[in-house]
This record gives structure tokens, C-alpha cells and sequence, in this order.
């Protein structure tokens, strides 16, 4: 690499600290119980998730695993009451000021709504599921996107107006001046999504939260907005945390991956570790559910089959058993199991066997990018 | 190496229970809404304690002074001409809920049959039925009931003269089956072509046999939620109605209480007044809160 | 939408139709001829006959046989039915028992009762919706619940007892207000103060609970956590983009409310001596003058008819999806 001036990205593309960092993140809700007496459940719990600028982290995990609520947590989102957010920080250090490595960066729980309303869709933005309800049905295209835009930039309407151009043009609507005067319901699913991407990245967010973007889609259509998203990560180069169910759509976008479950997260690795060396029985399984092309299964295994026999795991460590009751002592995974460092760079949730005492959990960050493997095995 | 396992435990499945039974236990689990029960229940033991003459058959009695004021003896007082106003509360009891039981009856009996019947005939049948509603919902309510009343009063059918109380169950029961009949209308197109009646046609049943044995108890909940909220309806439009002069006459009911106590009260006999607005807001409050819970048991999808 | 529209507007003759259908039935056929009873107990056979004369009960029912035969096929018409039709479509319904000309009481009455009427409207739901507002956005939380306490509460209090308890104790024993009394103009503005602030509070508890159940379905809305993300404040989110929304459901219920402030009016201006459309019915109802009664049914209906039309005009306006073209 030729020496060239390192501008804000460089540095930040240098740098080993994570753009973002959650750490320890325990997020509850009511249930009544049978009886009808409040309780409060942990929807998330010791969660630990870094992603690093310009990467893809990819949260994988089945419905009611946590993934939404972590990502929520991150934008404060969560609504409050019912939700609370029991303990944890998350580290945010994508404003300007805290761009250099090391820096403690800011701790986005800890803020006010007013603080938080300067970070949200400024420089952390947020795409949702739906694209078919996330947006307003009685407001324009155009209303929608300057919203944005008006609050967090010095700008007049007109100005604003061309900055929705752009960005329509960006997401590849054709016309996108006219595209403004229309409401929602006059677009097809996968256009909304696109405008929806279009009004995240209006304001140039460093990074974008992407809940399962694809899933109300169809399947093409599926596969163009994730394109879109690859493209226009590389160009604006912003990190994503794209939530998905889909280990497709895992494989062929992510950086690294975050398996998890039952509110915890279970395994942290690069793409390439999570697929071809998955440690933890319930991602095993997971990987093992996949149909395979062209491979007949005479019963495709369940997520269940795959987990029950974690041989080859790495010895000193045990995996502790999920259960499903709502909120055990000590939550998910054993009263002791955390995050260890099972393997270079691989994270899984565990505990340490007797015979391996001194082993200390860690809180996994990996800087990782899949584009630079493929280069250095093409070059 | 310690055999690591992870096991996975499916939720208990709750055992084969009925819609009732399931909505019966979300019910029983609110306790306010449960102590709500018991008060419309011993409203109800009251009532037909009166009608039955087991209760305050004494009410025209005079027990004391006119006016007397509220004491252990009479707890709400006595009226101008000396009656207890508390047995007149009671007694009041009958009519409230005759009113909400006999207008539910008439409006059920009216709306059920007219709404199946525009549902499963169509064609004409139908639009005749929705223009005969369309007609009546177009006529505000209050103004309709007491047109109604107005016109019933005095008049007579099959031979029996309807006397105040009666003109308002009919003006209240031929007024109030609109929604009713709209509701069934709807669940009966729903259901009609659905593939269960079409298969209890194929095996011979008859199309209108399947709609009173599948349709009909499926929306029994909603006629049940619709009305535990409409009676409250029922009572305060009796209130209003006796209290225009158009309800019951020859004997004491909430309304005509009010009616009473209209001028009692700027001379400063307020009892009579306290214990009729006390009455209906017992009975008001209680189908209120037992109506919500009933809605929220029965049917969790609509919440508030 | 636009053919919809049309259909309704196609449909309204067929309503106007049917209420004077209903009417005719329960004031000429369900309760008949009530001359002798409007003539008193002492009066004489020819006060009677004059009575029906006059009302028109001397006339057969439906079509008038004897009339053709004797004045030709056209007087087959002359019929209670065909009366009824007449002066309904024509506004014009004859004469009360007090002699007076009825469309001119139902003229001189509508300005008390809109005087009424109009503030209350207003100021209930400018109240409810912001309110229902607010305690959507603090869901589950102390103030939610007290508020539906309250709203509960007020929902199970009859509405008499609110306006004779509000009238003994704020006007009669407070002397905050005038207890009774009607001038016309701004001078009678004091006449009106209470009446409206009590038809409000009977109309609160209600209105806050229905407009707080559509609140609560739309703040729960993916788009609002789109406005949350995007950073835009709360005020803004509740007023710019909750509300637009929630639209439908309020003027569907603004609608359902007229006839509401019909009934509130009613016995507020018999409590409070403002003569209106309220008064009038129950003074005709007191003087069993079936033909006010007639007309005031007949009138309220067709303006509720309207109202109704306006309401589907209305979704156009404020929704993009109902297309008027």
C-alpha cells in the first residue's frame, strides 16, 4: 500500500478498536407469571458484540434470540417501561471526536434522549424488517427522507430535497425526483426497502443497524437490496450489523459472526471459522439444518440433532445446557459460562473444566475482513 | 472429557381446554375484575329478589317524616312522602335490569336471525336488511329510542297495552340490534364460504344447520363482549327515559328518583339523589371493569 | 374511492326514505290518532274533529280510494303517507300545538343548541386526543393506569347526576356561575359556560379510553420507531406523525359524537334553561306533539346523513391511500 495521507476512514480502517463495542448488555421485560404476578425476564443477557469500521458483523440467531433487542438497545429503542436496561455499556466511538484509537469513546446508555436524538439516524442509522409499515403511510417519499435530514444537517428544504435525490439515486430509483411526491403504498415492497436504505444513509451514518432487511422480501429481491448494501458499504465505508435468520445471507455478507441464543450470544468468530469450524453444538446444529444443493436428505436435520453431540470440542472447556425456562438462576448457558477464547480468535460460550482453571473469559473482538482474505489467497 | 449436552425442552403444551375454560382462567386471574362479578351478581340477586316480591315489596310503606334525613334506621333518608329512599333504591334494582335483560333479549332475537339471514341469503334478502339497518344507525341513538318510546307509549300490541316500562324494553330492544346484526352479517359472510361448510355440505348437511352449529357459537364471545358492555347502555338510557317521563311510572326507579330529587336537591335533600347515582354507578362501574376483563379473556387478540 | 362516493351519494335518497318510513310508522301507524288525546279529556266532539282535521288524521293511511273517486284519479295521494312525504321533503311540517310555525322553532333552536354544542365538541376533543396522547406514550405506566381509573369512572357516573351535582354545587351553592338563564349574543356567553364545561366532563371518560385504544394501536407502529430512529423528537413523533395516522378512527368517532352532543345538549338545556333543539323535544315530548318530534327526528337524521357522507370525504383528505380519483 502506497503512503498516502491517512484521512478520517484510514485511520479508522487501521485501527484495531471497534467501532462499536456492547459489553455485558442485560436488557428485561415483564411476564406475568401463571399466578398473574409480575416478573421480569431477560431478554438479553451478558451480551458482548464489537464491530469494527467498514465491517460486517452478522447477528445470527432463531426469532426471540435477542437480536432485535440488542440492536434496539444500541439506539435506545427499547421502550421503556415495559423494557429496562438491567446493567452494561455500550461503547460507541463513531463520533468524530473519539475517532482515534484507544479512545474511551462514549457510552451510549448513559445518555439522555436528547443526546440520543443526535446520534440516532445522524451517525448510527436503522433499517427495519418491514419496509411495508416502517415507513409513515401518509407522508411522502420526500417528507420521510428530509425529515432526516433537516434534523441532524445545516440545510434548507431545497437543499435537503437534493440530498433525497441523492440518495434515491444511490439506492438505484430511477426518477428520483418524482419518486419524492409518491407515498408509500404506490411502491413495491422491495422499492420501500430501498428507500428505507436511502433515508439510513441520507445522513452518512458510520454505522448502519440493519434488522433483517430482507425477510419480508422476496427472494430476488432479496439478493439485489443485499448487493445494495454491499456496494454502498464499500463506498461510504460504514460498518453494519446486519441481523439476519438467514446463514445464506450470513455467508456471503458477513465479516464476522455472532451466533445466539435463548438472549445469549454463543459463538463469535469470522465467517470462515463459524462455517468451517463451528465450536458451539447449537451453531453445529444450526449449520447442520441447512439444505445443501443438490445433496437429498431423506429428513433434513433439525437444529436439535445437530446440537446433541458436541465431540471434537476443544478439551478444558464445557458447554453448559439452555434450557428453556424462563429465567434460570444465573440465566442462560450456567451460572458460570462466559465468553472464553476456546481458539485463536473464536469466542464460545462455556466454562472452563477443572482442569483448566486459569483460563479467563474474554470479550471477543476481531477485526477481520473477509475481502482482505480473498485477496490475499487471490494475490 | 465431561459429555457436554445441550438439551432442549419443548414449552409444556398446554392440554386440549375449550375457548370457555382457557378464558375462564385469564378471567379468574383478574381480581378486580372478579370482585366487579360479584357486585353485578348481587345486583342481579337483588333484582329478582324484587321481582319476586322477597324484597322491599314495602316500599310505598311510609316509615318515617317526610324528608327525614339519613340515619341507621333509613340510611339514604325518606322522601316527600315518607318513604325509605334505600328500599326505593333497591326496588329500583328490578327495573334497571329488567330494562337491560328484556332490550338484550329482544335485541338479540332480532339481530341474530336478521344478520345469519343476510349473510347466508345475499341478493336481496341482504340488501334489504342492510338498508333497513343503514336506515336506523343513520338516526342518532338517544333520539331514536326516545322516538320510539314516545310513539310505543299507550298504544298497544297483540292486545296488551304498553305502559311506560314496557314501551322502553321494546324502544331500547328494537333500536340496539343494529350492531348486533351488522356483527353477525359480517361473521356469517366470513365463515359461509369457508372449506368446513362447504365439507359439511358435501357429507348433507344443510348449509343453514352448518351456520347455527359452527358460525353462531363462533361469535357467541363477541355477542357476549358486545353486550356486557351494552347494558351499561341499557341503564343509563332507562335513567334518562323514566326521567323524561317516559319509563316507569307507578313505580320507584333510578331515573324517577333523579327526577325526583331534580328539585329536592336546591332545598337541600340531597340523599334521594346520592343513593340513585350511587345505584347506577355500582352497576355502571362493575359491568364496566367486568366487561373490559371479559374482552381481554376472551378475546386476547384486542387489547387495550 | 371516487365510485364509492358516488354509491353513497346514490344511497342517501334510499336512507332519507327510510327514516321517513320509520317515522311515518311509529307516529301515524304505531301510535295513530292522538287528537282526542291532545284535545284534553272535557273537550267536545268538534274540538276533536277539528284536531284531526287539522293533523290530518281524518285521512286514510296509505292512498285515498274515496278522494279518487270523488275528485279524480290524482286525489288518490291525498293520504297521511303522502302528507308525510310531502311536508318532510318540502321542510315544511305545519304547525305546533303552540301555533307556531314548526321549521321556525327548528330554526330559532338550532342557534342556542350550536352555541352549546360547539364548544363542547371543540374543547372535548382537543382535550381527549392530546390527553389520550400522552398517556399512549407513557403506556403501563402510574399515569396511564389513573387516568383509565378516572376515565372509567366518569364513564359509569350517569350523566344526569353530572349536571344536577355540577349545577347544585358549582352554581347554586359556589355561586361560580349563573345557574340558569338564556340571552341572546355575546351578553349571554356567561349563560353557557357551565353547561359546556359539564357536557365535556360527561363526554371525557369515553373519549379518552376510545382515542387512548387507537393511540395505543398506532404508537405501537413500525413507523413510529422508524421516526424514533431517525432521531426526531417526541412532541414531534406524537403531533407530526402519530396523529396524522390516527386520523381515521378520529373522525370516524367525531362523526359517532354528533349525535352524542344531541343527547348532552338535550338534557343540558332543559337543566340550564338555554332554549335549543334539546329543549324543544323534550317540551314537545312533555306536550305530546307528535309533529315536532317528527320534525326534529326527520331534521337530525339528515344531518347526521350528511355528516356521515363528509366523514368518507374527510378519509380522502387525510389519507393518501383513499384516493378520490
Amino acid at each position: 500500500m502506497g503512503f498516502v495521507e491517512r484521512g478520517y476512514w484510514e485511520t479508522m480502517l487501521m485501527s484495531d478498536t471497534p467501532i462499536i463495542e456492547i459489553e455485558d448488555l442485560a436488557v428485561s421485560f415483564p411476564v406475568p407469571d401463571a399466578a398473574g404476578r409480575g416478573r421480569r425476564f431477560d431478554a438479553v443477557k451478558r451480551v458482548n458484540l464489537s464491530v469494527y469500521p467498514s465491517q460486517t458483523l452478522a447477528v445470527v440467531g432463531e426469532s426471540g434470540s435477542g437480536k432485535s433487542v440488542s440492536a434496539m438497545s444500541i439506539l435506545q429503542l427499547i421502550p421503556t417501561p415495559p423494557g429496562k436496561y438491567e446493567s452494561g455499556k455500550i461503547i460507541w466511538r463513531g463520533d468524530g471526536s473519539s475517532a482515534e484509537a484507544g479512545s474511551d469513546g462514549t457510552d451510549l446508555l448513559k445518555l439522555n434522549d436528547r443526546q440520543m436524538r443526535r446520534i440516532r439516524g445522524n451517525q448510527i442509522a436503522m433499517i427495519f424488517q418491514e419496509p411495508m409499515t416502517s415507513l409513515n403511510p401518509v407522508y411522502t417519499i420526500g417528507e420521510q427522507i428530509t425529515e432526516a435530514v433537516l434534523l441532524h444537517q445545516a440545510v434548507n428544504k431545497s437543499q435537503a430535497n437534493q440530498i433525497a435525490i441523492d440518495a434515491l439515486e444511490d439506492v438505484g430509483i430511477a426518477d428520483p425526483a418524482s419518486r419524492l411526491k409518491e407515498y408509500p403504498h404506490q411502491l413495491s415492497g422491495g422499492m420501500r426497502q430501498r428507500v428505507m436504505i436511502a433515508m439510513a444513509l441520507a445522513c452518512q451514518p458510520n454505522l448502519l443497524l440493519a434488522d433483517e432487511p430482507t425477510t419480508a422480501l422476496d427472494v430476488t429481491i432479496q439478493a439485489q437490496i443485499l448487493e445494495l448494501l454491499r456496494t454502498l458499504q464499500n463506498q461510504k465505508q460504514m460498518a453494519v450489523l446486519l441481523i439476519t435468520h438467514d446463514l445464506g445471507v450470513v455467508a456471503e455478507n458477513a465479516d464476522t459472526v455472532a451466533v445466539m441464543y435463548a438472549g445469549r450470544v454463543l459463538e463469535y468468530a469470522s465467517v470462515f471459522d463459524v462455517f468451517q469450524r463451528p465450536l458451539h453444538p447449537y451453531t453445529r446444529g444450526l449449520l447442520l439444518s441447512m439444505p445443501v444443493l443438490g445433496k437429498s436428505n431423506e429428513r433434513l436435520p433439525t437444529v436439535m440433532d445437530g446440537a446433541t453431540v458436541p465431540e471434537d470440542f476443544p478439551s478444558g472447556y464445557v458447554v453448559q445446557p439452555h434450557t428453556i425456562d424462563p429465567n434460570p438462576p444465573g440465566g442462560y448457558g450456567g451460572p458460570d459460562a462466559r465468553l472464553y477464547e476456546v481458539e485463536s480468535n473464536h469466542w464460545v460460550l462455556c466454562e472452563p473444566t477443572a482442569g483448566n482453571t486459569d483460563a479467563k473469559p474474554a470479550h471477543p473482538r476481531l477485526a477481520f475482513k473477509r475481502d482482505s482474505v480473498a485477496e490475499a489467497v487471490g494475490g | 472429557m465431561t459429555a457436554a449436552t445441550t438439551e432442549f425442552v419443548p414449552p409444556s403444551a398446554s392440554a386440549g381446554r375449550s375457548l370457555w375454560y382457557d378464558a375462564w382462567l385469564r378471567f379468574k386471574r383478574n381480581k378486580l375484575a372478579m370482585v366487579m362479578l360479584g357486585v353485578v351478581l348481587l345486583y342481579v340477586a337483588v333484582g329478582i329478589g324484587v321481582a319476586a316480591g322477597w324484597l322491599t315489596a314495602d316500599w310505598k310503606e311510609s316509615v318515617g317524616p317526610s324528608y327525614a334525613a339519613p340515619s341507621w334506621e333509613h340510611p339514604f333518608g325518606t322522601d316527600i312522602f315518607g318513604q325509605s329512599v334505600f328500599r326505593k333504591m333497591i326496588y329500583g334494582t328490578k327495573i334497571s335490569l329488567s330494562v337491560a335483560f328484556f332490550a338484550s333479549l329482544l335485541s338479540i332475537g332480532i339481530g341474530v336471525p336478521m344478520g345469519a339471514a343476510a349473510g347466508f341469503f345475499r341478493g336481496v334478502v341482504d340488501e334489504v336488511i342492510v338498508w333497513l339497518y343503514s336506515t336506523l344507525s343513520s338516526i342518532p341513538g338517544l333520539l331514536l329510542i326516545l322516538a320510539f318510546a314516545y310513539a310505543l307509549q299507550g298504544t298497544s300490541l297483540f292486545g296488551f297495552k304498553l305502559t311506560g316500562i314496557t314501551s322502553v324494553y321494546l324502544a331500547l330492544g328494537l333500536t340496539s340490534w343494529v350492531g348486533l346484526c351488522r356483527l353477525i352479517r359480517g361473521e356469517v359472510i366470513k365463515h359461509k364460504d369457508r372449506d368446513y361448510v362447504t365439507a359439511a355440505t358435501a357429507y348433507g348437511a344443510s348449509k343453514t344447520r352448518v351456520i347455527f352449529r359452527h358460525v353462531i357459537p363462533n361469535v357467541t364471545h363477541l355477542i357476549l363482549i358486545d353486550f356486557s358492555l351494552r347494558f351499561v347502555g341499557f341503564i343509563h338510557a332507562e335513567v334518562i327515559l323514566s326521567f323524561l317521563g317516559l319509563g316507569a311510572k307507578s313505580e320507584p326507579s333510578w331515573g324517577v328518583m333523579i327526577d325526583d330529587a331534580r328539585l329536592e336537591l336546591s332545598r337541600g335533600y340531597w340523599w334521594q339523589m346520592a343513593a340513585a347515582t350511587l345505584a347506577i354507578f355500582g352497576i355502571s362501574l362493575a359491568l364496566n371493569i367486568a366487561g373490559d376483563a371479559l374482552r381481554d379473556a376472551l378475546d386476547p387478540k384486542i387489547r387495550t | 374511492m371516487l365510485s364509492y362516493i358516488v354509491r353513497r351519494l346514490l344511497y342517501t335518497p334510499l336512507i332519507v326514505v327510510g327514516v321517513l318510513l320509520v317515522t311515518f310508522l311509529l307516529f301515524r301507524v304505531v301510535q295513530g290518532d292522538v287528537s282526542s288525546d291532545i284535545a284534553g279529556k272535557n273537550a267536545s266532539p268538534e274540538t276533536i274533529a277539528e284536531i284531526r282535521k287539522e293533523y290530518g288524521y281524518d285521512k286514510p293511511l296509505i292512498i285515498n280510494t274515496e278522494a279518487a273517486r270523488e275528485r279524480g284519479v290524482l286525489a288518490v295521494f291525498d293520504s297521511q303517507f303522502f302528507h308525510h312525504f310531502k311536508s318532510a321533503l318540502t321542510l315544511d311540517f305545519g304547525r305546533s300545538r303552540s301555533k307556531q310555525k314548526i321549521s321556525t322553532l327548528l330554526m330559532e333552536g338550532a342557534i342556542p343548541s350550536l352555541s352549546l354544542t360547539a364548544p363542547i365538541f371543540l374543547g372535548l376533543l382537543i382535550t381527549s386526543v392530546s390527553l389520550s396522547m400522552l398517556v399512549a406514550l407513557r403506556r403501563g405506566g402510574p399515569f396511564d393506569t389513573s387516568v383509565v381509573v378516572v376515565c372509567v369512572m366518569g364513564m359509569s357516573l350517569p350523566i344526569l347526576a353530572t349536571i344536577l351535582f355540577g349545577q347544585y354545587f358549582l352554581a347554586h351553592k359556589l355561586g361560580w356561575f349563573p345557574v340558569f338563564g338564556y340571552e341572546p349574543g355575546l351578553a349571554g356567553a356567561k349563560y353557557f359556560v357551565l353547561p359546556a364545561l359539564l357536557g365535556m366532563l360527561a363526554g371525557l371518560g369515553g373519549d379518552v379510553r376510545f382515542y387512548r385504544t387507537v393511540m395505543l394501536d398506532e404508537i405501537q407502529s413500525d413507523y413510529i420507531r422508524t421516526a424514533r430512529a431517525k432521531g426526531q423528537g417526541t412532541l414531534r413523533i406524537l403531533y407530526k406523525h402519530l396523529l396524522k395516522n390516527a386520523m381515521i378512527p378520529i373522525i370516524s368517532k367525531v362523526v359517532l359524537a354528533i349525535p352524542f352532543l344531541f343527547l348532552g345538549s338535550l338534557l343540558l338545556e332543559r337543566f340550564f334553561g338555554i332554549p335549543g333543539l334539546g329543549y324543544l323535544m323534550i317540551e314537545a315530548i312533555g306536550a305530546r306533539d307528535s309533529q315536532v318530534i317528527m320534525a326534529l327526528t326527520f331534521i337530525i337524521s339528515i344531518l347526521f346523513v350528511l355528516g356521515n357522507l363528509a366523514t368518507d370525504v374527510c378519509y380522502a383528505l387525510v389519507d393518501p391511500r383513499v384516493s378520490l380519483n
